[in-house]
């Protein structure tokens, strides 16, 4: 057992002391010390995006940068001001990023997602309307499993008010014709 | 927000937002490693550096004399086999006497922290035996005396399969064109971003907890009873929200049975996380195959004879492997007529990470090689690969050459919206140097008729329970794993009851409330489970249009929170409390989804036969640097036969997702070992899966043919839609540029050297 | 999770405090972006029980400067420059387009804000066989890099192999810049064409108790024509599996007056293309690319240090050089 070092963070606006191991990195205490669960932990060393927060100076305005917090060390975060997902939405109501998300099908899982919608929401921070290109960009750093980014992209659009929801009607199938029948004795070569 | 008043009704065919879309939006929603526990421990597994080896002894007395470790555990203290099959319980939760890949489990240690129960780790000794290591499938034919898992009765074949349907070698004999090649499948794996946890508490009176990201709460509740000698009423699974799974969560695994021990052990709340690491040695992905493919089309065109020899790598230990073997060969059959078909499919054990269901289990790879044999064969005849998958069509209301019945099928309608929104007939063949247009076609299982263990007992249950304050309640065994099953409870609940599905509350795969279901895999959720929501709250409108008619009068209408008839309207909490007054006890009811009987009448013939089958036709468009052999798919066109949208937004993100992952496996996936089986790279760093700037444009077409037997009329979604993408980026490559890939993936070097060994006159195909 | 291991972390608020740490702490090494040590601490590559953060010394070191010295002007590029604040940075743009492009092409978004210009040009060197956990060098019977002795991209090799991997240094060689060095003996400027070695265990000559606190660019009065080429498996998350960058001076005449190509990803050093004097007044032309490419793929030896198949690496590299002079020719 390592002797704890006091580690003061400065999360969603507010400021917090844990004691804790030196090495801890600032997702561990995000999620372990802070309860701030939002923050996802996916590949241990900085390599899928799911810890992504949003950092700056303290003295600084603006909700920040993406950085990944699994490969950055709490005590070495103490000057920082850090927004995690916890901290996007306001008590109106979700940010505009979460709730395009949500109604867009954007999430699946939606483990990967905290951290993409922390890339987005950085994106349309400093660029309110993006291209396609712009976008893919941005969310090159946050690797996803279910959606094939395809509605991630549309969530994100939306958000910045470039276009409505997806509402592309599915199509009937007309009743097909049965082909002809052809039926063999079935030879079963192994049991 | 602007949302039609139809998305906002929730009910079916509604765009409708999921129902945790906000919690996991906000980061409230609790996965796994989300959950903590006073006085909770941290475990650690140790893994076997060797391929294969016998375990000679276990010393973990240093590891249990460091400082902050307090517990340990070894094979011995549970020994019992257990596997997801019934028939190949091969897996020890710790091996005992044996291990069989780098990466095995041996020991396990909890302590106050991860970093301490790391650190004893290496304080563990364990004496091996190093033996022989088969790394593929061939070794593993050859070499019968080295036995890699003693559950094999031949050999190391964990199952062979050989069946014929007609004359296949009358019908090759007299083919008009014929394509006799060897294509070679990759392993993939899952890599679900979210790593395997579990979490196990023991309650004052006995009572064991465990909560893990699984897909299969049910299995897991047996197998950890079964392998711990708990009564099962005692054990409780919970599936908490699951960050991804894919098939690499359908199988019980090591931590599961580990924190249960350790907190059974210690009487403390004990966790597991899995580094990513662990989670490629955990795998269950993708098996690789060998596949020597005939395809034999008659002057017409038509397909009259298919011969496919399959040799399965399956890694240590069986998972699913019984049913890979019969997958590879029984669910090519269809959206095309085949005269004749043989396979012989063999699937072996190997000395590495057990191979299982990845998304679209056992069938991505035969279908690869199928849907470019059936190009090149079509090429041959100078028919067009669209046109040679029309022609074929199988038919709706038809049995299958093995014997398969099936129902709905929108393939034509599928394929013409491809042809359409990819400009085909204007575009194939007639891109210019290294740009081209492939297509592919495909089928899957809505679910398989047969249960995992045979019973009586249906395949999934739901119950509804109705509040006085119209709150409905849905318990569902159902796993929802991003797919969004949740959601459509919701939905179903909407449709039928009339209520607002804001006010729905889902309770699911919790094996103490929940009724069974058996897990989400072979795309059964949507189907069985939808079936069995449906027909609990059918039960439930009767009651409430028999109560609700004294008020109202008769011929009601249930809709959105409101139960409308001809003498006026009530609330639907009203309806709740008239119905509840008339029943004199709280309303509920449950619905079942029972297994039909369904197949051919052969051993092996239910295998693969589904209630309903969904069907894909893909069109991608690539661009080759022919001096450098790198490619890129640029878009894919996927129209997907689902029966009916019960949320258009689900069934696209299903799609979406599918197709990524086709082409994913096509450019750069692959399980890589070195010459002592050790995998190479089992990180999200070396093993590759493509980031946005790698995804091509997708465009999702949902087709719906309205089957009979689904929930109203509703298919899978969520697996067919994978297939055809990694034959169509090979035949559009070959439209690009003239060279046929059989080899996944078609890494650049691969591309390179069928360019170079091209020759003049094959730079392009022509055009049909 | 992966954790890290027992460590101390120290806080320095100036260079000099930093050095001072450095010599004055056992095995300390520096912490500034974090993204190669942090992972290599997890997999337990380093015996290190002291990091050194760098985050105080911001104000100091993150500075793009202009300024005209004895031997015309050059750019100054402080050590703890971001990645992605050089990918945007006008003046880099302007005179160093090659390095924001090469910068751009650093890992992911999240990385190029994180990972620094310091921590770039002295990455530690990457192989298949040393970037992993400590569980995984175990079963491997571990390698000359760390806790074992044996090679196994070179057989019967001695010296480490595990390769350059930093996008930065081909581009800052090309353009022939050096870097300041500031240490507990004082300060030294060193060509970066004197700074790498042939070693994969330490590749630098940078000392443990030293510190790189600047590059610095030459800016001749011609300004150079450069381009930068990175292949990868993927377009983002990921290290290159050859990088190159070259530079050339072109007269108005359109004959080259100087040139450099810098390949890399190759070995422990970044390889600075040798013998090309002979080039020097040949028209920058396809001829000449095609010529680079020759000889670029005569004295480059691709490894299986990286795991994309070596001789397919070996084997496009005159195309991929070819394009690389071709687009710098144009730019």
């Amino acid at each position: 057992m390592s002797d704890s070092v006091l580690i003061r963070l400065f999360v969603n606006g507010e400021e917090h002391a844990l004691a804790a191991p030196p090495q801890r990195t600032l997702l561990e205490a995000l999620r372990y010390d802070l309860q701030l669960t939002g923050s996802k932990q996916g590949c241990d060393k900085g390599d899928c995006g799911a810890c992504t927060v949003l950092v700056r100076e303290r003295s600084a305005t603006g909700r920040g940068e993406p950085i990944l917090a699994c490969i950055t060390l709490a005590q070495d975060a103490q000057d920082l001001a850090i927004i995690t997902i916890e901290g996007l939405a306001t008590p109106a109501g979700l940010d505009p990023i979460q709730q395009a998300f949500a109604d867009c099908g954007a999430l699946q899982c939606g483990f990967c997602q905290p951290g993409m919608m922390l890339s987005a929401r950085a994106l349309l921070d400093r660029c309110e309307r993006p291209s396609l290109p712009q976008i893919q960009d941005a969310l090159s750093g946050n690797l996803c499993r279910c959606t094939g980014y395809t509605k991630i992209y549309e969530a994100i659009q939306v958000a910045a008010g470039l276009r409505e929801p997806s509402s592309r009607a599915p199509v009937s199938s007309e009743k097909a014709l049965p082909s002809d029948q052809v039926a063999y004795a079935v030879k079963e070569l192994l049991p | 927000m602007s949302r039609s008043s139809h998305h906002e009704r929730g009910d079916i065919g509604a765009r409708f937002p999921k129902v945790d879309g906000a919690g996991k939006a906000d980061g409230s929603g609790v996965y796994t490693d989300d959950l903590a526990f006073p006085r909770m421990l941290h475990a650690k597994l140790l893994r076997s550096p060797h391929a294969h080896a016998r375990i000679l002894n276990i010393d973990v007395s240093a590891a249990e004399r460091l400082p902050g470790v307090i517990a340990t555990l070894v094979g011995a203290e549970m020994p019992a086999k257990y596997g997801v099959i019934p028939w190949t319980h091969d897996e020890q939760a710790l091996a005992t006497d044996h291990v069989r890949f780098i990466g095995d489990e041996v020991a396990c240690v909890a302590a106050l922290d991860e970093r301490t129960a790391e650190e004893a780790l290496r304080l563990i000794r364990v004496d091996y035996e190093p033996l022989p290591a088969l790394l593929s499938a061939e070794e593993a034919l050859a070499h019968p005396e080295i036995k890699v898992n003693e559950k094999a009765k031949v050999g190391n074949i964990t199952k062979e399969v050989k069946l014929e349907f007609g004359p296949v070698d009358e019908a090759i004999a007299t083919a008009a064109a014929i394509t006799r090649e060897r294509y070679q499948y990759a392993g993939s794996t899952h890599a679900p971003i979210e790593p395997h946890c579990a979490v196990a508490r023991v309650d004052g009176d006995g009572n064991l907890t465990v909560w893990s990201s699984t897909q299969i709460p049910h299995y897991v509740h047996r197998e950890l009873a079964r392998v711990l000698g708990l009564p099962p009423a005692r054990v409780r699974v919970i599936q908490p929200l699951l960050g991804g799974a894919f098939g690499g969560k359908s199988d019980p695994f090591s931590l599961e049975f580990c924190v249960a021990k350790l907190a059974l052990k210690t009487g403390r709340p004990v966790k597991i996380l899995f580094t990513r690491e662990e989670v490629f040695y955990a795998h269950r992905g993708r098996h690789p195959m060998a596949m020597d493919v005939t395809v034999a089309l008659d002057a017409g065109g038509r397909i009259s004879a298919v011969d496919n020899k399959i040799l399965i790598d399956g890694g240590a230990y069986a998972s699913f492997g019984l049913v890979t073997a019969y997958y590879a060969g029984q669910l090519l059959t269809g959206p095309y007529r085949f005269g004749t078909y043989r396979f012989d499919s063999k699937r072996m054990y190997t000395n590495k990470p057990p191979c299982g269901p990845k998304r679209g289990h056992g069938s991505v790879q035969p279908r690869f090689a199928f849907e470019v044999a059936l190009d090149e064969a079509a090429e041959k005849l100078g028919i067009d690969p669209i046109e040679v998958r029309r022609r074929n069509f199988i038919g709706e209301d038809v049995e299958t050459v093995n014997g398969q019945r099936i129902t709905s099928n929108g393939f034509l309608k599928c394929l013409e919206l491809v042809e359409q929104a990819s400009g085909w007939k204007e575009r194939h063949g007639k891109l210019g140097p290294g740009r081209g247009l492939g297509v592919a076609g495909s089928m899957y299982i809505s679910g398989t008729a047969y249960p995992v263990y045979p019973n009586e007992m249906p395949q999934s249950g739901v119950l509804v329970k109705l509040d006085r304050s119209g709150r409905v309640a849905v318990f569902s065994g159902a796993s929802d794993i991003g797919q969004g099953v949740n959601t459509l409870l919701c939905q179903i609940a909407a449709e039928e009851l009339g209520c607002d599905p804001r006010e729905v509350t889902v309770v699911a795969a919790d094996t103490d409330l929940t009724p069974v279901d058996m897990g989400a895999y072979s795309s059964r959720v949507t189907f069985m489970n939808g079936l069995a929501a449906r027909e609990a709250c059918e039960k439930l409108a009767r009651k409430l249009k028999a109560a609700a008619s004294v008020r109202v009068g008769d011929e009601i209408e249930l809709e959105l929170g409101t139960v409308r008839g001809p003498r006026g309207s009530i609330s639907f909490a009203e309806a709740c409390q008239l119905a509840e007054a008339a029943e004199g006890a709280p309303l509920s009811a449950t619905g079942g989804y029972r297994t039909q009987k369904l197949g051919g009448n052969y051993r092996g013939g239910t295998i693969g036969a589904s209630p309903a089958y969904s069907f894909t036709a893909h069109v991608a468009e690539v661009e080759v640097d022919e001096e450098t052999g790198i490619w890129k798919v640029t878009r894919i066109w996927a129209a997907h036969d689902c029966g009916k949208a019960l949320n258009p937004t689900l069934v696209e993100g299903q799609i979406e997702g599918s197709v990524y992952m086709g082409a994913a496996e096509a450019q750069m996936e692959e399980m890589v070992y070195g010459k002592q089986g050790l995998l190479f790279g089992p990180s999200l760093l070396d093993y590759k899966i493509p980031t946005s700037l790698d995804t091509p444009l997708i465009d999702a077409l949902i087709v719906e043919s309205h089957d009979p037997n689904g929930p109203y009329g509703a298919k899978e979604a969520g697996e067919g839609p994978l297939h055809p993408a990694i034959p169509a980026i090979a035949n559009a490559i070959h439209d690009a540029c003239g060279i046929r890939l059989r080899e996944l993936p078609f890494y650049p070097q691969r591309v390179l050297q069928l360019l170079q060994a091209r020759v003049p006159g094959q730079e392009r195909r022509t055009a049909c | 999770m992966l954790t890290l291991p027992r460590l101390q972390l120290h806080r320095p608020g100036s260079v000099r405090e930093a050095v001072e740490l450095l010599a004055s702490k056992p095995n300390a090494r520096v912490l500034a972006g974090g993204t190669d040590i942090v992972p290599n601490l997890k997999h337990g590559i380093y015996e290190t029980e002291h990091l050194i953060a760098l985050r105080g010394l911001s104000s100091e070191l993150r500075y793009v400067r202009r300024d005209g010295g004895r031997d015309g002007d050059s750019i100054r590029l402080g050590a703890l420059c971001t990645i992605d604040q050089l990918s945007k940075d006008p003046d880099v743009l302007q005179s160093l387009p090659a390095l924001a492009d090469a910068c751009r092409q650093i890992a992911g978004p999240q990385l190029r804000k994180m990972g620094t210009l310091g921590g770039n040009l002295c990455l530690d060197t990457r192989c298949v066989y040393i970037n992993q956990s400590y569980f995984w060098r175990s079963a491997l019977g571990f390698c000359l890099k760390k806790d074992g002795t044996a090679c196994h991209v070179v057989a019967q090799g001695l010296r480490c192999v595990a390769a350059a991997s930093n996008d930065t240094a081909p581009v800052l060689l090309a353009l022939g810049a050096s870097v300041r060095i500031v240490g507990p003996r004082g300060e030294r400027v060193v060509p970066l064409a004197d700074f790498y070695l042939h070693d994969g265990i330490h590749n630098t000559v940078l000392e443990p108790d030293e510190l790189l606190v600047e590059a610095a660019v030459p800016l001749p009065a011609a300004r150079l024509k450069q381009a930068f080429f990175k292949l990868r498996t993927r377009a983002a998350i990921d290290y290159s599996a050859i990088n190159l960058a070259v530079a050339l001076a072109v007269s108005p005449a359109g004959l080259v007056t100087a040139l450099r190509l810098c390949v890399s990803a190759l070995a422990a050093r970044p390889a600075l293309i040798n013998r090309l004097q002979d080039l020097v007044g040949q028209p920058a032309d396809l001829h000449l690319a095609e010529e680079l490419g020759r000889r670029a793929q005569k004295q480059c030896k691709p490894l299986t240090n990286i795991g994309v198949d070596p001789a397919y690496r070996r084997e496009i590299l005159p195309v991929l050089v070819r394009r690389t002079v071709l687009r710098a020719i144009a730019s």
